[in-house]
């Protein structure tokens, strides 16, 4: 069976981004495998080693140093990349359009796997837009897998915490959430290895996609100003710290795990 | 604002000292005039003690450095960590107080490394050290991988990823060595020991001027314009080191060593599965791959560079450096191509490790002087002094260049020439004299020096 798991090339969360006018970042920052999709190699590769005769090839839709997002998940244990390379912002239009190209060209997808969003544009289309190209069942934020002989069950989480558990016929595509797993870093032996594996490389003219084919286009970018707010806690340490967790639980909604 | 009006007429503040900078050394300064009973004042461009680039220290205490004084002075600086209470004089701090973390510290024999001369040095100056051959780090640390990976190269470089076939010769292990848990906290502590000597501490102010008579310091103009008067005035401001410098009338023209801020990054990375980095591991110099290397809080490996020639230095300006990157310290951004230097060579050492894709660590500055050894010393202005250019290396000796200054600027303002006849310093544990001459600020540059953060 083949796994296929698209892979996107985002800028570290931790970056702070410079806008340069009228409507492109700066680059010269650090770019890494989008963190969602890491959940969804990482489901792939745990995947494999429950299917005899599994292949888990990496798709990648972005400039040249998209490369190196490929490498990552080739790292993690993907066995072999494809990139379709493009000099342009492909929209999700075109980039789901490539996607579909690239996957049905190699031919044969068992699975379609990929991070819930990206944390970059987060236009939570690119996955429903390949479905529909290939005419296949999607589900987003996919918190479990279970393989059976006639599909795949996926438990999907929901608003207020609910969850949605749903029955697919193969092939699919699949969502994955940061609750699917902990995805697993690589060693330096793996970074090696990945070295040496293969990445296919397409263009995107070979696909019989160009930037005619965009329907949308970025006419602005605007800098997302974040704000902290800081608090005083009053009190003694031991009423700070129980206010603390109050604050954190009631109004952060982060639950501590003790 | 601090001017007093009496009879109409707006009076400065008067100390007998005023310190630029409440960094682990600044503060150690403070403390040790205000036991010689100077009344000093500290002023900070932060919020608190040791926010700088004191914060982002990774604290090794080591002894291995490239002269006998080096080593000396680090030697006597162990003395302090282990003996942390009694050198505050048991002072209480309401956050508590920095732990030293006495791991032991492994110096890998290397090329890296003039690990002859550092044992040399560690002979006559009577440092405890055991050798271990291979065998014995590996039994200590299963983790590492014990092949020589010499030259040094980047992750760029196509050889890096050759395999080795060629074995390290062993390591020399220091007892005593380690790391402090929390540098920021630590230099908080000595904020309170010298409070409570009748040191006064000022924050968020920043120094636009360092005034004179003519004859020597006056004093220092803060932004909003109060000034404090003081007949002492040391420049204890880190990255911002040559810009003070550059305040007081002819204290930078008259270094021939000079100052200036250099961009660094330190990186966490996990411990490998099954291993206890934080409990069970040493702090290690690693000259064959040119990175050092000590457990942090989440079982890390936090990993830090020695300068290896093939990396490039970026030499910037702190005000920018600061203001552009998100705050000081903390939340700066590293660059992914020194996250994959560091992390892949750290993981030549422990092949095991894992190396997440997202960069975690620190960006910071060191006041890095010409030769990388720092300039403890009086300057051109009578009453103007200096303890900068500590270039990544001089954490572990705060408490010891505390002593060093305090005494300096006493026999200096009782009329010694230290530059003519060099004050002769005796450290207080191990009871060595050390020439402070080789501080000076007109030393032509030490070639002796390894001209990286090892000092």
């Amino acid at each position: 069976m083949k796994i296929f798991v698209c892979v996107k090339h985002v800028p570290d969360s931790a970056a702070t981004i410079r806008i340069i006018e009228p409507k492109e970042i700066g680059e010269n920052i650090t770019f890494l495998l989008n963190p969602y999709d890491e959940n969804a190699v990482e489901a792939a590769v745990q995947l494999r080693s429950e299917i005899d005769d599994t292949e888990v090839i990496a798709v990648t839709v972005g400039k040249p140093a998209a490369a190196d997002t490929l490498r990552s998940a080739l790292a993690m244990g993907a066995d072999r990349g494809i990139h379709v390379i493009t000099e342009y912002w492909p929209d999700s239009i075109v980039t789901a359009r490539a996607l579909n190209a690239a996957i049905t060209q190699d031919g044969d997808p068992g699975l379609i796997l990929t991070g819930k969003a990206a944390i970059d544009s987060e236009g939570f289309q690119t996955q429903f837009r390949v479905a529909a190209m290939l005419d296949i069942p999607v589900a987003t934020n996919v918190g479990a897998i279970t393989l059976h002989d006639d599909g795949v069950e996926v438990t999907c989480g929901q608003e207020a915490g609910g969850e949605l558990i749903i029955q697919m016929s193969l092939p699919c595509v699949i969502g994955a959430a940061k609750t699917l797993n902990t995805p697993r870093y690589p060693t330096l032996p793996d970074i090696i290895k990945a070295r040496k594996k293969e990445i296919k490389e397409m263009k995107f003219e070979s696909l019989g996609i160009g930037p005619q084919d965009s329907h949308m286009e970025i006419i602005g970018l605007r800098p997302a100003v974040e704000e902290r707010r800081k608090q005083f806690i009053d009190g003694s340490a031991q009423e700070a710290v129980v206010e603390l967790i109050r604050r954190l639980d009631e109004e952060a909604k982060i639950k501590l795990v003790s | 604002m601090s001017n007093e009006s009496q009879g109409g007429i707006t009076m400065n503040k008067k100390y007998d000292a005023i310190i630029i900078g409440a960094g682990v050394i600044g503060s150690p300064i403070a403390y040790e005039l205000a036991q010689m009973g100077y009344k000093t004042l500290t002023v900070d461009k932060l919020s608190d003690a040791g926010m700088g680039s004191t914060a982002a220290s990774c604290a090794i205490v080591r002894a291995h450095y490239s002269t006998e004084d080096g080593v000396a002075m680090a030697y006597e600086g162990f003395k302090y960590w282990l003996d942390w209470e009694n050198y505050l004089g048991n002072v209480k701090d309401e956050k508590g107080l920095a732990k030293f973390m006495n791991t032991g510290s492994i110096l890998l024999k290397s090329q890296g490394h003039d690990w002859r001369k550092v044992k040399k040095n560690y002979d006559v100056v009577g440092v405890a050290y055991e050798e271990w051959s291979v065998e014995k780090i590996k039994a200590m640390v299963p983790v590492y991988d014990l092949h020589e990976f010499w030259p040094v190269r980047r992750p760029e470089d196509p050889e890096f990823f050759d395999e080795s076939t060629r074995m390290l010769e062993g390591a020399i292990f220091c007892p005593e060595g380690g790391y402090v848990s929390d540098p920021e906290l630590s230099a908080h502590n000595i904020m309170r020991a010298a409070e409570i000597r009748g040191s006064e501490f000022i924050f968020n102010v920043e120094v636009v001027a360092v005034r004179d008579n003519g004859e020597r310091v006056t004093g220092v103009t803060l932004k909003d314009g109060t000034e404090y008067d003081a007949s002492v005035v040391v420049n204890v401001a880190g990255p911002h080191s040559y810009k003070i410098n550059q305040m007081a009338k002819g204290v930078w023209e008259g270094c021939n060593i000079k100052t200036k801020a250099l961009r660094h990054e330190v990186m966490y990375c996990p411990s490998p599965e099954g291993y206890d980095y934080l409990n069970d591991g040493y702090h290690t110099s690693d000259g064959d791959v040119g990175i050092y290397y000590r457990p942090e809080v989440g079982n890390m490996f936090l990993i830090g560079s020695e300068d290896p020639e093939c990396d490039p230095q970026e030499w910037v300006d702190p005000d920018e450096f600061y203001a552009g990157k998100g705050g000081p310290g903390r939340d700066n951004q590293l660059s992914d191509a020194q996250w994959k230097a560091q992390c892949y060579r750290c993981a030549r050492r422990v092949s095991a490790m894992t190396i997440p894709n997202q960069p975690r660590g620190v960006a910071d500055l060191y006041d890095c002087s010409d030769d990388w050894i720092p300039i403890y010393d009086k300057s051109d202005l009578p009453g103007f002094y200096m303890a900068i250019g500590s270039s990544g290396n001089q954490y572990k000796n705060a408490p010891v260049a505390g002593a060093l200054m305090a005494e300096m600027i006493d026999k200096c303002e009782k009329g010694l020439d230290h530059d003519k006849d060099p004050l002769q310093f005796k450290l207080r544990h191990i009871g060595r004299t050390i020439d402070a001459g080789f501080f000076s600020r007109k030393r032509e540059i030490n070639y002796n020096s390894s001209f990286s953060v090892n000092g």
